[in-house]
């Protein structure tokens, strides 16, 4: 095997790996329902968080003590000032649950994905919609409660505009306001499944350029198709380095446009 | 008390928006493994699990694990206030404290200043005032001794004048026999000693 055949195996394994992307049902069957590889990775990624969330609040104490508490204590307070305070504003306390569950959940399934045979509960479209249709319903039922239903929905058009040009801008405004339920989930999955399918390409092509030197041992040949391994090698480090960054990033965006959506439906300037 | 009203609130909200969940229609979509389109259309199988998991998720976070974290956090944040505050109030009445203290202790040394001043002063006085009485006592007795010489002496004089007299009278009878008239040579007598004891005297 020479590297010219090595290189013509890239596009096949490559579609292969996109595939194994998709989803397949770990129980049951996907004619009917089923887990697929996603959501038992979710369960895990809650689980973990649960037990990270209790652990740490029975070690908390009123002079800090423990480390791991104090890291998840960081956490909570990320979000309380920077989300709450930050982005919500006043009254920002009755949000803090939701918005703390929205980031930790996010993280810790971005997080868990990262572990190599893995894989992020947020790298389908499902979970992500799921999240952004909660985000979703939440703001507007807080901005109907907050400004009453006719109120709210009225007051999406811009003030002290025209008529005519008040009512386009609200029908566009409206559509924005549906967008955001696609925008927060496509944003988080497309993140994460390009991360991954990345990742897993440079893992992929890192493999197979070192197969001939595995299979058929030492010999000049091999070595020089195994030469462009040390690349991949290096980009696969330096990805993973990234897709870290992401994992929190995309936590981060998430919750903080969530707090930006409530924050508009409160309807105070 | 504000966080588990908050989080109340927050649970209330969950439940509210699990119904409005379990209302919208769950449609069907036809998922064409590993096709274009197919990866943003949510797949039934993983979106309810989803769904299900994080409300349950916020739920259990919010009424269990949230208002004790929180309340923790904010009963630092004030702990630490508190004792910030309590601190600056113990310094600022420290500080108070030693100004009157240094100032107590100032006015104390002045005072020892001034008493140790004073009974130098009284002191001096008072030696001055012994000094003076006992060189009036020694003048005085000095003065009365030599009162007392002085009589002494002359009452000695005077005797010694009449013995003198006397004798001289009878030394000079013996010499010129008896027909010496006493008084008139008596006076004369007299008046030679007295010239003598006047010249004795010089």
């Amino acid at each position: 095997m020479d590297i010219a055949s090595v290189i013509a195996e890239v596009p096949e394994k490559i579609a292969e790996l996109q595939l194994s992307f998709s989803s397949g049902a770990v129980v049951g069957s996907t004619d009917g329902f089923y887990i697929s590889q996603y959501i038992l990775w979710m369960f895990v990624a809650t689980a973990i968080l649960l037990i990270v969330v209790f652990a740490a609040k029975r070690r908390m104490t009123l002079v800090p003590q423990s480390k791991f508490a104090n890291a998840i204590e960081a956490l909570v307070e990320f979000v309380r000032k920077d989300v709450g305070e930050g982005v919500v504003g006043k009254g920002y306390e009755k949000h803090l649950p939701f918005l703390l569950t929205i980031f930790l959940f996010i993280l810790f399934n971005n997080l868990l994905g990262l572990i190599p045979g893995a894989k992020p509960g947020t790298g389908t479209i499902s979970v992500t919609a799921a999240l952004s249709l909660v985000a979703f319903v939440y703001f507007n039922i807080y901005g109907m409660k907050k400004q009453g239903v006719g109120r709210y929905w009225l007051n999406l058009a811009p003030k002290g505009v025209i008529l005519p040009l008040a009512v386009m801008l609200w029908f566009i405004e409206l559509f924005s306001l549906f967008l955001r339920l696609m925008t927060l989930a496509i944003r988080l999955f497309a993140n994460m499944y390009a991360g991954h399918i990345v990742l897993g390409a440079f893992a992929l092509l890192t493999t197979l350029f070192l197969t001939p030197l595995i299979q058929q041992g030492i010999s000049a040949a091999a070595l020089v198709t195994a030469l462009p391994s040390v690349i991949w090698m290096a980009l696969l480090i330096l990805m993973y380095a990234m897709e870290l960054l992401v994992a929190v990033i995309q936590a981060y965006v998430f919750v903080m446009l969530t707090g930006v959506y409530i924050q508009i439906a409160a309807g105070e300037e | 008390m504000k966080i588990s009203a908050a989080g109340r609130k927050s649970l209330s909200a969950s439940l509210l928006v699990s119904g409005i969940l379990a209302a919208v229609p769950s449609v069907a979509f036809a998922a064409e493994a590993g096709s274009g389109a197919s990866l943003i259309i949510p797949d039934m199988s993983e979106f309810i699990p989803a769904l299900l998991a994080f409300l349950v998720l916020w739920f259990i976070l919010a009424k269990f694990a949230y208002p004790a974290i929180t309340g923790m956090l904010d009963k630092r944040a004030a702990t630490i206030k508190d004792s910030l505050e309590q601190a600056e109030t113990a310094r600022i009445e420290g500080e108070r404290l030693l100004e009157r203290y240094k100032a107590e202790l100032n006015d104390a040394k002045k005072q020892a200043a001034a008493i140790v001043a004073d009974a130098k002063k009284s002191g001096e006085s008072v030696k001055a005032d012994i000094t003076a009485q006992a060189q009036v006592q020694a003048d005085e007795m000095i003065a009365k001794a030599q009162l007392a010489i002085e009589a002494e002496k002359n009452q000695a004089i005077s005797e010694l004048q009449s013995s003198v007299a006397d004798l001289s009278v009878a030394v000079a009878g013996r010499l010129i026999g008896e027909d010496l008239s006493d008084g008139e040579h008596r006076k004369l007598i007299e008046r030679y000693v007295k010239e003598a004891g006047s010249l004795n005297a010089n």
